[in-house]
């Protein structure tokens, strides 16, 4: 087998040990795994971020557009260097500043510069969210649940049939659910007799839909748990070196050796 | 010029091309005339170049009864769906890549009926970035009849003040900043993993906001660790704002907002890794969350920490259910900003909220009560009406 499948093999079954080993406490093994993720993932991050985004939204495009012009200013510098891609464009200039104005905090006597930027940020984040809020978590709403009780069959009469009344009690279901619900979030008005009873049967139907997210996430979870054992089961063999138990070994002496020897430290 | 004029031949009366309206520029429509000849055994083919003399690419290819001008999906008040008349949006950038300003499209149809064929006329269009989409009016009417509300009660609150009835998870909060006080322990504060433009973490800064200032009030230390910077700085800036209004600005410290990862899960690590070794007394865990929720707020109760959670991520609720002492569902979470500071302007934003969900009671009870109606008595245009105002387009 590859050199670097198996390394990898060991590399992934001793990660996903250490990260597990938290299970029992907080450990030496765990703190390694903690810090390599971290810093392997802003590494990433930052790796994406260069190569994704400042590379092809920003220098790309500003350094075209400058050397186009300055080739047709001046003739003898597309002799020595020849833009790749189009013309370009000087426009991902406004964002790159704004962008770089937030690091003007790093400097406290221009850190001032940085309240532009944020202040375009939340701006913008805040005028990108309204209309989305408003089309999906008010119009999109009521869309989805307006829906006729009932249907007609083909002669034109009232479909009674198993699967339309099974609709309409959905409909009826669904709309009862929304409008009791609702009631539980009114927060300006004093809940009396009756709008307690009401906002309890809110909370019932709340209750009803967590149920269910929290089994299919639960199973979700479960899914994913499950592929961490079948790597640690696949990594077993002798192809891998026996990689899961060897270290699974190594993990318990060194619990052993460590939680031993603080056991005997602690007063 | 017309050169299909033969009786029994499907020609292209008024065949013309032009920009498809409210779009961002990525699609042409074409328009014709409907035939009495039009049938399921005639076919339409649309073709494409962006020159006048070739390259044509084949763009669309339907049947002669299909694609009329009502069956393009924009509301009432911006398009008339007529049946009299074929419309075809053409997606310009799937065939032609990214589309160049100003660019000149050609298109002509050719008609199929059995053994013959005709070609259309050449037509052409440019295609353009609308600065308006006429069919979203609905929702700037929704947002207008918003701001006039939320003006009204503003006012309205300021002359008579407003009920707010009790939310116990935002009760809690001084008893967890007390107990973290009593105790000689950190408060971790969480804004999740959402950004700026995340509605939730809007409202997670300004309850921030509000538990920093009783955190100065109290000399207690909060913590908050992030994960996205641009939150964090804001949050910074709450942070030094509660301090000086608490009176206390000598005890704020810059790095009591900090840093850890924009990768979900490192930072769910970390965050944990953090709380187990400096066991907070309490953990606010208050914004956009995703899968690290229950990663979060598991290890918070295993130390031992008073947890008041609040999300409107309603897959992540259930956890927050079953690991802390009290969760804020969302609506309660926008609410709680207003709740905490009692100032006159934020409350009215809560009676602006209940006065959105009783329309949308009303509209929900009308609107199935019609639709219903509309049913029975083949009321068609109420239907289209109703499915036309409550529609995002």
């Amino acid at each position: 087998m590859d050199f670097t499948a198996i390394l990898g093999a060991w590399i992934a079954v001793g990660l996903t040990l250490f990260i597990l080993s938290f299970l029992y406490r907080d450990n030496p093994l765990f703190k390694i795994a903690e810090n390599l993720y971290i810093g392997i993932a802003i590494g990433y991050i930052f790796s994406i971020t260069i190569y994704n985004v400042w590379i092809p939204k920003i220098y790309q495009p500003v350094s075209n557009r400058v050397f186009t012009s300055l080739s047709n200013w001046v003739p003898w510098v597309s002799k020595f260097v020849t833009p790749a891609g189009d013309a370009g464009s000087l426009t991902p200039l406004f964002p790159a500043i704004i962008g770089i104005s937030l690091l003007t905090r790093i400097f406290p006597k221009i850190s001032w510069i940085s309240r532009y930027g944020f202040a375009f940020i939340v701006g913008y984040g805040a005028g990108l969210a309204i209309p989305a809020t408003v089309a999906t978590m008010f119009i999109a709403q009521i869309e989805g649940t307006i829906q006729p009780v009932f249907k007609l069959a083909s002669g034109g009469a009232i479909d009674l049939s198993g699967p339309a009344l099974w609709t309409s009690f959905s409909a009826i279901l669904l709309c009862l659910g929304v409008i009791v619900t609702l009631f539980y979030f009114f927060f300006s008005l004093e809940h009396g007799k009756i709008s307690k009873k009401v906002t309890k049967i809110g909370i019932y139907f709340l209750m009803v839909y967590f149920g269910a997210a929290f089994g299919t996430t639960v199973m979700g979870r479960f899914a994913l748990l499950y592929g961490r054992f079948f790597d640690l089961y696949t990594y077993r063999t002798s192809g891998y070196y026996h990689a899961t138990p060897i270290l699974i070994l190594l993990v318990l002496i060194f619990f052993f050796v460590y939680f031993g020897k603080s056991r005997k430290t602690s007063p | 010029m017309n050169l299909n004029a033969a009786a029994e031949i499907l020609f292209l009366d008024e065949f013309s091309a032009a920009d498809m309206p409210y779009d961002a520029g990525e699609e042409a429509l074409l328009k014709w005339k409907t035939s009495p000849l039009d049938s399921a055994q005639a076919t339409y083919q649309v073709f494409a170049s962006t020159m006048q003399t070739g390259g044509w690419i084949k763009v669309d290819e339907f049947s002669a009864d299909k694609k009329f001008a009502s069956d393009i999906k924009l509301p009432f008040w911006a398009w008339k769906a007529r049946k009299d008349l074929h419309a075809v949006a053409i997606p310009l950038e799937t065939h032609f890549g990214k589309l160049e300003k100003n660019k000149e499209y050609f298109f002509k149809i050719i008609s199929i009926k059995g053994r013959q064929k005709f070609e259309s006329e050449i037509v052409s269009t440019q295609v353009k970035r609308n600065w308006f989409n006429f069919a979203r009016l609905n929702n700037l009417v929704f947002v207008l009849v918003i701001f006039g509300i939320f003006i009204w009660t503003v006012s309205h609150a300021k002359r008579k003040g407003l009920f707010i009835r009790r939310i116990a998870g935002l009760d809690a909060i001084d008893e967890a900043i007390g107990r973290a006080t009593e105790m000689g322990r950190p408060i971790y504060y969480i804004t999740g993993i959402g950004s700026m433009s995340s509605i939730s973490t809007i409202a997670s800064t300004f309850i921030l906001g509000e538990v920093a200032g009783k955190v100065a009030q109290y000399d207690s230390y909060v913590k908050v660790p992030h994960y996205n910077p641009i939150v964090m700085t804001v949050c910074k800036e709450v942070v030094r704002q509660a301090y000086l209004q608490a009176g206390r600005p000598d005890s704020y410290r810059e790095d009591m907002n900090f840093f850890v990862s924009s990768d979900q899960f490192s930072y769910a690590a970390s965050v944990d890794g953090m709380i187990t070794r400096e066991k907070p007394a309490a953990c606010f865990l208050i914004g956009h969350f995703m899968a690290e929720s229950l990663l979060l707020a598991e290890v918070g109760a295993t130390v031992g920490a008073i947890q008041i959670a609040g999300t409107d991520s309603e897959h992540q609720l259930p956890f927050f259910f079953t690991t802390c002492d009290y969760t804020l569902i969302g609506e309660e979470l926008y609410a709680a900003g207003a709740y905490l500071s009692k100032e006159p302007m934020l409350l009215s934003t809560l009676r602006l909220q209940d006065y959105g969900k009783f329309f949308v009671i009303v509209a929900v009870v009308i609107g199935i009560a019609l639709m219903t109606l509309s049913v029975q008595y083949k009321w068609d245009l109420t239907d289209k009406i109703l499915e036309n105002i409550f529609k995002t387009y």
